[in-house]
């Protein structure tokens, strides 16, 4: 009769304690092929299959509390038992082991226990594995101890907890027994039948920790009792004694790379975090192929480095965030790789220095993205530069070079007394005028004077002067002007805008507000007693900060001022309303950020650092970076959870620091010195061109 | 409240409420195709211990509602597991991996993400010393290859 017959019917028979307990018949049928085949691709796949040639390093490499192998202690029960030594000392260490249960486990059977459960019994044959064939079907496996660990009966183990089904399965494991005493008990079997029962809870790993401090514990009364154990019949301290490291053979352990199909080790890895999977993948050769696969990595990644939340307040053009661009086929590992290598250069301050040499005066204002950055200076030129190497600047809008102004060079920075200094500095030569100055004929628009203020999206440009109007260009055309907007009657210091609106903010105290799509003026918003200098929109509502001193909060639709957020007693320069709206951050004269919650207009921190005026802010709430530009000359990062100070960059422009704006991986600032430079965190760093969006 | 029978694929008969045999939406679409002719639906690839505790999981949440959008990019990576599932997933390492399996031939989503989870939880933080001891796993790595690749790994500039 085979073997797999034999086990057949069992299945039919009900078991009063649930589901769990056939377990060896789990690893075999479960799979639709032939039985046959299905063992031999088990045992092909078992890692431990070796297992008759290589006792010693099998329980070396299986033990998980590698402290519990003492092998005098082993020699010392072996010894204890007289049994003869053939050389495979662990072979016979497990014999002992397992002759020392089966005779508690006998004693307890005869004594009366009743067994109610027929995969209890079993008899071993002289010449067979045989289990009763009721019981189950692992005696069909050659390699019998190998699939015996799989042998699993135990009533509703999901009920228990792990810790406790691990110390305490007394009496619901099916122990070994030998056939009537003078046969000899099959080792293998019995060992790794014994101890199946434990497997789920040593498996479960959360348990480990703690299950190692115990076991630790229990060993030690454990070998204080060895010594007389062996002749009691007291099975439930034999049973507990997790000192017994050959027990730990018997929990089932698999390989789930080679028992799982592909496509669920994917599923698996892709919910690990980073440092985990790259752990996952120095385990084997076959994990290795497993888990540095790019579809683990996608969401791995994207699970690291979340994409910005659709938000419908923030109304701002969206700064690169470093997450690489939407398509197939990118190496997203290396992409982790060159993002931490990156977070690591932030952390350490440490950047390059690009000089964006060209105007001829101080630099008011820019703004970047991946591609190119515009600067708006005193020179009364729009400058367009190439925000890749070489850097070149690709666009001069203004009045004819001969009507520019022009100050005389400017000294790079030296080396800082504090701070951070550039780790290497770039001045990429001026681009020659030729060919990059718009042929402006007399028709065409450009501002007379200063331009104070600059913003940009995907269509259009929006920029402020001091010749009291705004300007609107078409991006996509090659920036020409589309409209002037007239109204304030005063320099305009600072310019947003989103899908309805323009906002633009004056000297001359009052706030504008323009259609985008026509430039007509919807409203004029009057309250401030001084300059506003700056203004931000999140969508109804409009931030400004005055030189009176004051935030403002205003509804665009009703015109009205809602809230108000004093400094302490002096001018605000700048104001940055966080992309979710909640919180609004200004600085000014006082040399202090502040940092208000928009809803409750409660002040929530007050960070400090600059000693000189502050100019500008820049909230970067992907990188939870908060950016400072001041009058001290300096570019100061703090963490915008905590608000310490992370990086100082004092110094390196030559004079007043104008205007900061930061994405992923750098800096723009704009000074007073006629120079843009760039920090960049990313500078030489291989592969970062891959976190591009 | 309708009843369906399933077969195991060791030849066990099963009655099912219908609505709990519907989680899997292999099943229901058996359903939904050949209607429901009172006969039992044999399925091939689940003995009796695992698809009984499949059923045990359906049971309980056979009112769960709908599961969000499954836009792999938007989906919550997250690997935490209700309290209910957690006590449920603790079994043996094989009978978890047949659930997993089980939970994919029958295409029960939210059953093979919270096995795969469960996983993941095993593996997640661990040396990997720690992730084959846990999983019984040879290192099978030359030296040379395992640097290489820890060297990879740990690359940063400079």
């Amino acid at each position: 009769m085979s073997p797999h017959t034999t086990s057949t019917p069992t299945s039919t028979r009900r078991r009063p304690s649930g589901s769990l307990r056939p377990r060896a018949r789990t690893a075999v049928q479960s799979i639709p092929l032939p039985k046959d085949f299905t063992f031999d691709h088990w045992r092909e796949t078992s890692p431990v299959e070796a297992y008759c040639d290589q006792v010693a390093t099998a329980v070396e490499e299986i033990e998980p509390f590698p402290q519990t192998v003492p092998r005098r202690r082993a020699a010392k029960s072996f010894s204890s038992l007289r049994h003869p030594m053939d050389g495979l000392v662990a072979l016979g260490r497990r014999l002992s082991v397992t002759l020392r249960h089966k005779s508690s486990k006998h004693n307890m059977r005869v004594s009366g226990e009743e067994e109610n459960d027929d995969g209890r019994h079993y008899k071993v044959s002289g010449h067979g594995h045989k289990r009763n064939a009721a019981s189950g079907s692992w005696d069909v496996r050659p390699q019998a101890w190998t699939m015996a660990c799989s042998v699993n009966r135990r009533p509703s183990l999901h009920s228990v907890t792990a810790l406790h089904d691990f110390y305490a399965p007394t009496a619901a494991v099916p122990a070994p027994i030998p056939g009537h005493g003078s046969e000899p008990p099959i080792i293998p079997n019995d060992k790794f039948f014994g101890a199946a029962a434990r497997a789920a809870a040593a498996a479960q790993n959360e348990q480990m920790d703690l299950a190692r401090q115990l076991a630790r514990i229990e060993r030690e009364k454990a070998l204080d009792m060895r010594v007389t154990q062996d002749t009691e019949s007291g099975i439930g301290i034999d049973l507990r004694d997790p000192s017994d490291s050959d027990t730990q053979l018997g929990v089932m352990r698999i390989d789930p790379a080679t028992y799982l199909p592909s496509e669920i080790m994917t599923h698996i890895l892709s919910y690990l975090d980073p440092a985990s999977l790259l752990n996952s993948e120095l385990v084997s050769n076959i994990w290795h192929r497993h888990a540095s696969s790019p579809h683990v990595w996608k969401p791995v990644f994207r699970g690291a480095y979340p994409r910005r939340p659709a938000s419908s307040t923030a109304t701002k053009k969206k700064q690169p965030a470093g997450l690489g661009k939407n398509q197939p086929n990118q190496d997203w590992k290396r992409m982790f790789l060159v993002k931490r290598a990156l977070e690591q250069r932030w952390k350490e301050g440490k950047a390059a220095a690009i000089y964006l040499h060209g105007h001829k005066d101080s630099v008011y204002c820019a703004q970047f993205d991946e591609n190119k950055i515009i600067t708006g200076s005193r020179d009364r030129t729009i400058r367009i530069w190439d925000a890749h190497y070489p850097w070149s600047c690709l666009k001069v809008i203004g009045p004819p070079p001969d009507e520019v102004p022009g100050i005389g060079q400017v000294n790079n920075p030296s080396q800082q007394a504090t701070g951070k200094s550039p780790f290497l500095t770039i001045c990429p030569p001026s681009t020659p005028l030729e060919g990059i100055v718009t042929p402006m004929d007399k028709s065409l628009d450009y501002h007379s004077a200063s331009i104070l203020c600059l913003r940009f999206d995907e269509e259009i440009m929006v920029t402020g002067s001091s010749d009291y109007t705004c300007i609107v260009w078409d991006i996509k055309n090659d920036y020409k002007p589309i409209r002037r907007l007239s109204g304030h009657r005063a320099g305009v210091l600072d310019v947003c805008f989103d899908d309805r609106y323009i906002i633009s903010c004056s000297k001359d105290c009052t706030i504008c507000v323009w259609d985008r799509n026509t430039g007509e003026l919807l409203k004029t918003l009057v309250g401030h007693r001084g300059p506003v200098n700056a203004v931000q929109l999140r969508g109804d509502l409009v931030v400004s900060a005055s030189g009176d001193g004051v935030v403002k909060l205003w509804n665009v639709t009703s015109g009205h001022c809602v809230r108000e957020f004093p400094s302490k007693d002096r001018g605000l320069a700048c104001v940055e309303f966080s992309d979710d709206g909640r919180t609004i951050l200004t600085g000014g004269n006082d040399k202090t950020i502040y940092q208000f919650d928009a809803n409750t207009g409660e002040l929530v921190n007050a960070l400090q650092g600059h000693t000189g005026l502050i100019r500008s802010l820049h909230l970067d709430s992907m990188g939870k970076r908060i950016v400072s530009g001041s009058y001290d000359m300096s570019v100061k990062v703090f963490d915008a959870d905590s608000g310490e100070l992370s990086i100082d960059l004092p110094g390196w422009t030559t004079s007043w620091m104008l205007n900061v704006q930061s994405d992923y991986r750098r800096i723009v600032a704009t000074s007073q010195d006629s120079r843009a430079v760039i920090m960049d965190f990313g500078y030489g760093l291989d592969g970062i061109e891959l976190l591009e969006e | 409240m309708s009843t369906i029978t399933l077969t195991s694929s060791d030849g066990v008969d099963i009655a099912v409420e219908r609505a709990v045999a519907e989680r899997s939406v292999l099943i229901k679409n058996m359903l939904e195709d050949l209607g429901d002719s009172g006969e039992a639906i044999p399925i091939p690839n689940v003995n009796e211990a695992v698809l009984k505790k499949v059923i045990e999981w359906c049971d309980h949440h056979k009112n769960d509602p709908p599961s969000a959008s499954d836009d792999d990019d938007n989906r919550r990576k997250t690997t935490d597991i209700d309290e209910w599932d957690q006590k449920f997933m603790q079994v043996d390492q094989e009978m978890l991996f047949e659930v997993i399996l089980a939970a994919n031939y029958l295409d029960i989503k939210a059953l093979l993400d919270v096995g795969c989870k469960t996983v993941a939880n095993m593996i997640k933080g661990k040396s990997p010393e720690e992730i084959r001891k846990t999983f019984n796993i040879q290192n099978d790595f030359t030296p040379e290859e395992e640097d290489q690749i820890r060297r990879e790994n740990e690359w940063a500039e400079e």
